[in-house]
């Protein structure tokens, strides 16, 4: 099956004041190595932590995750 | 490294340093399997045990100390999908292993032989759980 979800977490980040990675984590409740994971494509959050994710940046969802249909899939969950 | 993975590798290296030479003994034939109580076997058993929990409990106290915050925060939720899915990888190992060495072992063995077997598939499925733990932290990383 094709298909991926991209993020732009690090620009979010960046953006709002290079924000760390383990302060996002800490804000959503999960770790910095999770954060680092997400980032990276390695693994798709639960719709909640990706509400959540949003809602730190005060964006809509599709602004951080996006769904490429092409893509080859690459993470784990 | 995460918290959860660096425990995984702490319980892999503990099961090998512990339950390898454990299991290298049995398989030398160096313990006896004379009938029940079998001081030798339990005292081998024993050893083995009270060193596995010597290593993961200093482990764990020097992971604590060293990331007092990390162990300090629940398992988020992909510590608790990456537990999910070496859980049901171990069940499977642990299940075989329970028909084969509580169905038809009784059938052509007794004593130790039952014992051993069935501590060896234990510690198979403990296996195959950190194992499939850490090789899941291992894929996710950066």
């Amino acid at each position: 099956m094709t298909g991926s979800v991209s993020n732009r977490i690090r620009l979010l980040r960046f953006l709002n004041g290079e924000m760390s990675q383990a302060e996002l984590g800490q804000r959503i409740g999960v770790t910095r190595q999770t954060i680092a994971a997400v980032e990276s494509g390695k693994y798709s959050p639960t719709l909640e932590a990706a509400f959540r994710i949003a809602d730190v940046f005060k964006v809509p969802l599709q602004e951080v995750f996006t769904w490429d249909a092409n893509a080859t899939a690459s993470a784990d969950d | 490294m995460a918290y959860r993975e660096k425990t995984g590798w702490l319980s892999l290296i503990a099961m090998a340093v512990t339950f390898g030479p454990y299991f290298a003994l049995v398989a030398m034939h160096a313990l006896p399997d004379a009938a029940l109580p079998n001081v030798r076997q339990l005292f081998a058993f024993g050893v083995t045990a009270v060193a596995q929990a010597l290593i993961i409990g200093a482990g764990h106290l020097y992971f604590r100390r060293s990331s007092p915050d990390d162990a300090r925060m629940p398992p988020d939720e992909r510590d608790q999908a990456i537990m999910r899915r070496s859980i049901s990888s171990a069940y499977y190992v642990l299940i075989a292993g329970m028909i084969m060495v509580g169905v038809m072992m009784p059938f052509n063995s007794s004593g130790w032989k039952i014992v051993n077997a069935a501590l060896f598939m234990i510690v198979a499925a403990e296996v195959v759980h950190y194992g499939v733990m850490v090789a899941s932290y291992r894929r996710q990383a950066s």
